[in-house]
């Protein structure tokens, strides 16, 4: 009666060289909350020998100043991140932390496990006999894309409310691996193909998030049906900086996205319109999900414009 | 591979030998025979799972049962000691928090969980704490009566 | 009215501690260590030939005990007795992405899906078609070979006349409503754990049904099998709302791995395939025409209903005349004809679900009259009481109403909602809407008409005192073993500790027709009451016995026997129990409920359905706020008035009523079944959307009380009627919020901010501010 799930073996390292050792063993992979990896294990949509489970990893773990900013261990729950009072200069981060799923998800979801969250589509996130009858897809043991099958690539929806809250304060993330460690702007980790969104080389391991002092007030807005448990249709995040706004958006390209907009603020209507026709032009959002993407795109513009003049 | 765990269930300490690929769910309903903890979805989607790991609510769909290892899990079937109801079980019971009982085990210790955190819940925070509960029957009307009605008899 | 003792006040469930402690135990709760796991392949092309199936090597993995496919059962199924063309395994061709081809029983579920690797289906795909236009196309695929052009039933019914009643029309419009399919999301997934004893030749089944007594047959039918071979118990049910009315292929199925396992089989379903099972609300298009006069006097009806039933008849027929049927019944109209259309598709075989059939109907009824009121500058309220019914009447389709709530209904909400004061006051965004609605107390004329009562209750009085009720009415949740228990404790004047309710076990409780149609509490509630009062009888002629007074003076009540005003002292209950007993032995009682012939409908073709003994009655307010730049709509309270003729057990009342006023949101606003590329594209709790606790609106409920001549102490459904109100007073919300009409469910915010932007383009080109 047991659900499957793939036979693998579970590793549970207390040091994150140990981690990085054993990712790099054959088929390896991190085991973070499993709020998103258990269900895709269900769904043959990973097959792993080994899970690396990081959470006896005390360096990946606390949320602590570092200057005037923030160092977010990458093993920290969106529980404890939604309510740390380190964390509430940067409310971007809290909201969207605390907007994820629901409680039982949060309490064991991780930071780092958000931002790496596997891209989703309504052709990938399905189960083993629903992707076999279609042939399965471009994303996964197929060849075609069915959002975009003449295009040359996956478009599955980047999905993690994290990454654009992160992106607007200028996180730049600490990562571990077999040549040692590096640190690489949030916006750099991604690239917007859905089959390989992140610039992770096998065997390394995201350790910490570094958040330098908040330029100025933000806010992460989210799009979804269900007041609860949805994912994003879209996301944005704000920040206000001294020029106008940073702005990120989730949901609506195969990564996180930074908005191109130098308009010099201004408060009135033509800026917030030219801000407003900014995020529809950065988002592109696809068929990856049952409601439309052009109203993704139209929403999640007009909420940005909306937080945005609240922000002002 | 497999383990050997250690663990509390229901205030009961279980050592047991586990695939590290079973799920907690399984385990407690199919070694423990608690199967009071149901499932309704195909992983992580609509909360009956949902049971308390060292008094935190999770869902028991998407964790291992080698990730209980130390810890204190409790279920639905340990909330009534000596038989008798719980401020929640008493209250669902009589406020008909309760209709098919199939998403009832995973929306009371969800609800637990919220009352030992935050005994005088609003109904805002009740719909915070309960938002990955799926319930079919209720309209969820009477469930938020009925934690509101369990904090009031335990006030 | 008469005062009672125990009913008409809030009881909780006699199986709520069950519930709440985690005890009560389900279909896959039940199976032991050595039950095989059972798994099903399924097609994975929508239409097509089964060129090649063959399951040696499946068969001969070591641990695989069974392996079932269509050879194993050649008789078809479905619920309605003339139109069964279902399998439980396909054979020859598969009609739907997901139908059930083979199944495989062994020792556990990794060798059970290694199984289903080794099975070589080879299939030749057939066009398929997923909508009821691309069916009814001239040059479509046929599912069935004897059903030319994809209908599996048209209905043509008019009574009085329309052109008459248009011709005296001041206003008449004229609008089409497309609803989208919807499923039942019941929380528990299907499951039925099958036992077989080669050596008797018995089946035991434990199964998530609605209805055992249909299920008994079937697998009697399809495993030709004596009737009195099959034991059928039903264990607590997660919620049906329909899905588990009809016998479902997997409790077949189940039948069929245990008897070619000779063992013990669990075929517990995921998720993904419960969605696949079914047999929810039909996808459907209606058409509607309506003639009224300035007052607001209804004087034609015409409507046209087409729905895309699903690759099997299974309850299509039904639900197809229950769209026409129930146009009557709630307002005085003479004159309505009604065009129905039931087509085949290729995807799963829709069904009945909670408010069958007339949903979507009501639907576009309601919204339609809501915006000729506007027309006609008439309060909608007002529109709805220029066109009541005065009961009792039969209506011109011959639906018998005897009792009827629903001017009560009417001004409950309008003074609760504060519609009069604060209705067109509301700023822009914010917005009030109403509608009315009705449903039936079960079917006057079940689909297996067989002549007997349509309901029996046992009631024996046993030794100790106790109380015990044997019935088979299925209880999922709604509480009807509650309602039996209650009716007993009433009648025979006891405390309800004493009574305690066997329910759903073959062996031991007698046949009854199952939940479904809102039937329990009406004919179960009924016959309880006859089998209770035939009880005190007994009681009350060996009290007075012992008091050595004439029957007629005994009086039962508070658990105890007297003569009222008489010196006497009281008999306690556990004394005449023991007289009564002496008499003649351990007691049982029985009672029945029949439906008058009157009840039954009219006499046309399909007059049947619709037929019931008692209508409910509702009225309901939907507030809302609109934003306009994310097309997403908050409901912000509900006020919904219900007539059940009288409240039995008022807190299961006001649970049924909150529980379908927001099945019937979830319709309204996000729930839907599509298809892409004929692969179910919501079969899951994230696509198929249905409310979290975090959006669902407070509703008020009014109990309205009509008290129903027939009714169990005046009682009516209450578990239904409601719904049915929610979609148009929504829409009719919306339109007062933003002055846009929508025809379209479900009004998610994407199909509204593209509704509103169209709109708004269009007044515009039309010079218009808006």
């Amino acid at each position: 009666m047991s659900e499957l799930l793939p036979d693998f073996t579970l590793i549970r390292p207390a040091t994150v060289a140990e981690a990085v050792a054993a990712l790099a063993r054959e088929r390896a992979q991190v085991l973070a909350g499993g709020t998103d990896k258990l269900v895709q294990l269900r769904r043959g949509l990973a097959v792993p020998d080994v899970l690396v489970d990081i959470g006896a990893i005390s360096e990946m773990q606390g949320i602590a100043a570092e200057g005037a900013g923030l160092r977010i261990g990458a093993a920290v729950t969106l529980a404890s991140l939604a309510h740390d009072p380190l964390a509430r200069a940067y409310a971007s981060v809290t909201e969207a932390a605390a907007s994820v799923a629901a409680p039982g998800h949060r309490a064991v979801a991780t930071i780092g496990g958000n931002l790496c969250l596997d891209t989703r589509c309504l052709y990938y996130n399905q189960s083993h006999w629903w992707r076999q009858s279609n042939d399965f897809c471009l994303k996964y043991q197929g060849t075609v894309c069915h959002v975009a099958p003449r295009g040359n690539r996956c478009r599955a929806a980047f999905s993690g409310d994290l990454a654009p809250a992160l992106m607007v304060h200028g996180a730049t993330l600490e990562i571990a691996g077999p040549e040692g460690r590096r640190h690489v702007p949030l916006a750099a980790f991604y690239v917007e193909d859905g089959a390989a969104f992140l610039t992770l080389a096998p065997g390394e391991l995201l350790v910490a998030i570094h958040l330098p002092a908040p330029a100025g007030p933000s806010v992460y807005a989210k799009l979804r049906v269900r007041k609860s448990i949805d994912f994003p249709l879209a996301g944005v995040a704000l920040a206000r900086t001294e020029r106008g706004y940073d702005i990120a958006l989730t949901g609506t390209n195969s990564c996180p996205k930074m908005v191109e907009f130098d308009v010099p603020f201004s408060p009135d209507d033509a800026y917030f319109t030219a801000l407003e026709k900014a995020v529809q032009k950065a988002a592109s959002p696809q068929r990856t999900t049952t409601i439309q993407p052009h109203y993704r795109r139209l929403a999640i513009a007009a909420l940005a414009a909306r937080k945005a003049r609240a922000l002002a | 591979m497999s383990r050997i765990i250690k663990l509390e269930v229901n205030g009961r300490e279980v050592e047991d030998l586990v695939p590290d690929n079973l799920l907690l769910v399984d385990y407690l309903r199919e070694r423990l025979a608690l199967t009071g903890t149901k499932m309704g979805c195909d992983g992580g989607e609509c909360g009956a799972c949902t049971v308390l790991i060292d008094g935190v609510a999770r869902l028991s769909c998407i964790t291992l049962a080698a990730a209980a290892d130390g810890r204190a899990v409790e279920t639905i079937e340990g909330q009534a000691p000596g038989g008798r109801l719980s401020a929640l079980q008493r209250a669902f019971h009589e406020h008909l928090g309760t209709q098919c009982g199939y998403c009832t085990p995973g929306m009371i210790m969800a609800a637990e969980a919220l009352l030992r955190a935050n005994p005088d819940p609003s109904e805002a925070e009740i719909r915070e704490a309960l938002g990955g509960n799926l319930c079919r029957c209720t309209g969820y009307v009477k469930i938020i009566r009925s934690v509101r009605a369990a904090a009031e008899a335990m006030a | 009215m008469k005062d009672h003792s125990t009913i008409g006040r809030p009881a909780p469930l006699v199986d709520g501690i069950e519930k709440v402690t985690g005890r009560a135990r389900y279909t896959a709760d039940l199976a032991d260590r050595d039950t095989l796991t059972a798994r099903i392949l399924r097609s994975p092309v929508a239409h097509g030939r089964i060129v090649r199936l063959d399951t040696s090597r499946a068969e001969a993995l070591p641990g695989v005990l069974a392996v079932v496919t269509g050879a194993d059962c050649d008789v078809p199924y479905g619920v309605i007795p003339i139109a069964q063309n279902e399998f439980p395994l396909a054979r020859d061709k598969v009609r739907y992405r997901g139908e059930p081809v083979a199944a495989v029983a062994a020792v556990d579920a990794g060798t059970a899906e290694a199984a289903l690797a080794l099975i070589a289906l080879e299939i030749d795909p057939l066009p398929a078609h997923a909508t009821a236009a691309e069916a009814r196309a001239p040059d479509a695929a046929l599912l069935h070979d004897d059903k030319p052009g994809n209908i599996e039933r048209e209905v043509h019914h008019e009574f009085g006349s329309v052109e008459a009643g248009f011709a005296e029309a001041d206003l008449i419009r004229d609008e089409t409503f497309s609803c989208a399919e919807v499923h039942h999301a019941m929380m528990e997934p299907n499951a039925t754990l099958a036992e077989y004893d080669p050596e008797r030749a018995r089946l035991t089944l434990h199964s998530c049904t609605q209805v055992p007594f249909y299920v008994h047959l079937a697998v009697a039918r399809c495993l030709k099998m004596d009737t009195s071979r099959i034991r059928v118990v039903k264990p607590f049910v997660g919620g049906g709302f329909g899905h588990r009315t009809e016998t479902l292929n997997f409790e077949i199925i189940a039948a069929l791995l245990a008897r070619k396992a000779g063992g013990k089989v669990l075929l517990r379903l995921s998720r993904e395939e419960t969605f696949l099972t079914h047999r929810g609300r039909p996808q459907t298009d209606v058409r509607l025409k309506i003639g009224m006069k300035r007052d607001g006097t209804l004087t034609a009806v015409e409507a046209e209903a087409v729905m895309a039933g699903g690759a099997y008849a299974g309850y299509g027929l039904v639900t197809i005349l229950y769209a026409g049927a129930l146009i009557h019944g709630l307002y005085a109209i003479e004159n309505v004809k009604y065009d129905g259309y039931r087509v085949y598709t290729n995807t799963p075989p829709c069904g009945a679900m909670r408010g069958h059939g007339t949903v979507d109907m009501r639907h576009a009824f309601e919204c339609l009259l809501d915006r000729m009121a506007r027309e006609l500058g008439l309060d909608p309220f007002d529109l709805r009481r220029a066109n009541l019914l005065e009961a009792p009447t039969f209506t011109a389709n011959g639906l018998m109403v005897n009792s009827y709530g629903l001017p009560e209904a009417l001004d409950r909400v309008e003074t609760a909602s504060g519609w009069t004061e604060r209705r067109g006051k509301l700023p822009r965004g914010r917005g009030l809407g109403m509608a009315c609605s009705h449903y039936v107390s079960g079917a006057a004329k079940p689909v297996h008409w067989t002549g007997e009562p349509h309901a029996v209750v046992q009631m024996r009085l046993e030794f100790d005192g106790a109380v015990t009720v044997l019935t088979g009415a299925s209880d999922i949740g709604q509480g009807s073993s509650t309602i039996v228990a209650l009716a007993a404790a009433e009648v025979l004047g006891i405390d309800m500790a004493r009574v305690r309710v066997v329910a759903n076990d073959s062996e031991v409780t007698p046949k009854d027709n199952g939940s479904y149609s809102s039937r329990v509490t009406f004919m179960v509630g009924n016959a309880a009451i006859e089998a209770a009062r035939a009880l005190r009888e007994k009681l009350i002629l060996a009290a007075a016995e012992k008091l050595e007074a004439d029957p007629v003076d005994v009086v039962c009540e508070g658990e105890s026997f007297f003569i009222p005003g008489a010196a006497q002292s009281e008999l306690p209950w556990q004394e005449v129990v023991y007289a009564a007993l002496a008499r003649e032995g351990t007691l049982t009682e029985k009672g029945t409920f029949r439906t008058p012939e009157k009840a039954q409908g009219g006499k046309h073709r399909g007059g049947a359905v619709g037929s019931t003994m008692g209508f409910s009655y509702g009225a309901q307010v939907v507030e809302v706020s609109v934003d306009e730049a994310t097309g997403q709509i908050t409901v912000e309270q509900v006020w919904s008035a219900l007539d059940v003729g009288y409240a039995i057990n008022p807190l299961a009342v006001e649970g049924q009523i909150e529980g379908s006023v927001w099945m019937g949101m979830a319709q309204a606003m996000s729930e839907e079944t599509a298809w892409r590329d004929g692969l179910h594209a919501h079969a899951n709790m994230l696509d198929y959307r249905f409310p979290t606790i975090a959006e669902s609106p407070p509703v008020e409920v009014h109990i309205v009380e009509s008290i129903d001549p027939l009714g169990p102490f005046g009682a009516k459904e209450a578990g239904e009627g409601a719904l049915s109100g929610f979609p148009p007073a929504l829409v009719n919300a919306v339109a007062d919020a933003l002055g846009l009409d929508v025809n379209f469910l479900p009004v998610t915010p994407d199909r509204l901010l593209e509704a509103l932007i169209k709109w708004r383009r269009a007044q515009k080109r039309a010079g218009g501010a808006s």
